[in-house]
């Protein structure tokens, strides 16, 4: 019986050698991947909105009359973005939502919490790095997860393949950066 | 070394085993991580500005598009052609409709014109030109594709290590060998235990996707999630998780999805005559393994 298999290898490895000889990976700039901030710059103020203990999302807006929730981490930071000094102002500054910058934010439900660094420049997210992941899920919950607690859980499997894993979790942490990245002037 | 970052509304996992240098280990990393940030540039539904919603603002003329547009449309219309259209990138605003519509980062909620019914057969692509002409005004969901893609040209920066895993989302690449010189041990979700495996497959330079009706849902509707039957227009409920194993990410995304849609009675001949492996799980926890696993 003829299997079908062949056409199809033949058009992914056709796919992936067309978008190599455009030469998208020799010539662009690797400019926006700007992403050596230390992992504890957290803002004194976590600007946390309200959660609620099932991990939904209390409220979405971005008012900061919630509770202040800590999550251990050393209050060692500076509130300052660190980018200021790499970006130059200039006139589409005044009218930005966003200040240029690495921001940190976290979120959480339940079963912990998880740490994103989120990049904006020109009000645009260029990056957002997961950069540290306190969640206290069992072995096969980690996906994604740095090496700290992966640790050597009793099997080699560390990997898993499912449909795709979405949380709340993460898009509060995203949210949380967004808020500190927020100009209040103007 | 091991980072993740969030592409595509997912968390994306790089892990590597390797003798070279951190530096350029880290490089290779960074470049395969670019993979993502690209194709989702070019691919997503979710963002006015990219170059797949600015193509799609032309109806009735050809515009040319980058390879990382037209590769993965290219595959998914072939793809459109051998199920008749039960798997479509059209179905892009029928997922609007049923609520995937928002932009994960910024909330972004996509409300786009489209006409009536549309289906693959309005999409024209011309490999010479590299041009893409709509006949209809319609919303392309590259969803069941573009991931694979990104995978398998995020594996091409990371092929020189010893081995690596690429795991965007539960949909992954595992290169070469594990830390012990074995081949990636993978486990694949229970459907509806979060701290379970249902089954665990090992692979060596082979994708894994797996296409699942339990974490993206409609919160509203009940029996809507996002894996849908452009024919019927309905979620289909035969098995509540598919997982396939190719040589290609791409290929095992767009399988994945079909034998999802296909359900219990012919996805199984569907893998077998594409000679990949497939595990299906039914929503009463029948496992069915086949192609030969």
């Amino acid at each position: 019986m003829g299997k079908m298999d062949k056409k199809w290898i033949i058009l992914c490895s056709t796919a992936v050698a067309a978008v190599y000889s455009a030469g998208y990976y020799t010539t662009e700039s690797q400019a926006a991947n700007n992403n050596n901030q230390p992992i504890h710059q957290i803002a004194k103020n976590v600007q946390a909105k309200q959660y609620t203990l099932n991990g939904s999302k209390a409220n979405s807006d971005q008012t900061n009359n919630g509770p202040q929730v800590s999550f251990g981490v050393t209050p060692n930071a500076n509130d300052n973005n660190t980018v200021s000094k790499a970006a130059p102002v200039n006139s589409s500054q005044k009218s930005s939502k966003y200040k240029n910058g690495t921001f940190t934010g976290q979120g959480m439900n339940r079963r912990g919490m998880m740490q994103v660094q989120v990049t904006i420049q020109n009000d645009k997210i260029t990056d957002v790095q997961i950069s540290s992941w306190g969640m206290h899920y069992s072995e096969s919950d980690v996906v994604g997860l740095p090496d700290e607690v992966l640790k050597n859980q009793s099997s080699q499997v560390t990997n898993v393949s499912g449909a795709t894993y979405s949380s709340q979790a993460f898009e509060d942490a995203v949210q949380d950066a967004l808020n500190q990245a927020q100009n209040t002037a103007g | 070394m091991r980072k993740a970052k969030v592409y595509m509304d997912t968390i994306v996992d790089i892990q590597t085993v390797t003798q070279k240098s951190t530096i350029e280990t880290e490089e290779k990393i960074n470049r395969a991580f670019q993979a993502f940030q690209k194709i989702e540039q070019a691919c997503s539904r979710f963002s006015h500005t990219s170059e797949c919603m600015q193509a799609c603002q032309n109806i009735g003329k050809p515009v040319e598009i980058s390879p990382l547009l037209f590769q993965p449309l290219f595959f998914a219309l072939e793809m459109a052609r051998l199920t008749d259209g039960l798997f479509d990138p059209t179905v892009g605003k029928l997922m609007e409709e049923n609520g995937f519509n928002r932009h994960y980062l910024t909330g972004e909620v996509m409300k786009s014109s489209c006409t009536e019914s549309v289906t693959f057969r309005d999409i024209v692509l011309n490999p010479e030109t590299r041009t893409l002409l709509l006949k209809k005004p319609l919303v392309i969901d590259l969803g069941a594709v573009a991931k694979g893609f990104a995978i398998d040209l995020a594996a091409q920066e990371l092929k020189d290590l010893d081995g690596f895993v690429i795991n965007a989302g539960g949909d992954l690449f595992a290169g070469g060998l594990n830390e012990d010189g074995k081949p990636w041990q993978i486990g694949i979700q229970h459907p509806y235990q979060n701290n379970r495996f249902i089954d665990t497959v090992e692979i060596s330079n082979e994708a894994i996707c797996t296409s699942g009706s339990y974490e993206r849902k409609n919160h509203e509707k009940v029996d809507v999630h996002h894996l849908v039957n452009p024919k019927t227009r309905r979620s289909p409920q035969e098995w509540i998780s598919c997982s396939i194993i190719a040589p290609f990410a791409m290929m095992a995304d767009a399988l994945s999805t079909i034998s999802f849609l296909l359900g219990s009675e012919k996805s199984k001949s569907f893998i077998e005559e594409f000679n990949i492996k497939g595990i299906m799980v039914t929503p009463e926890l029948q496992i069915i393994q086949t192609g030969g696993i």
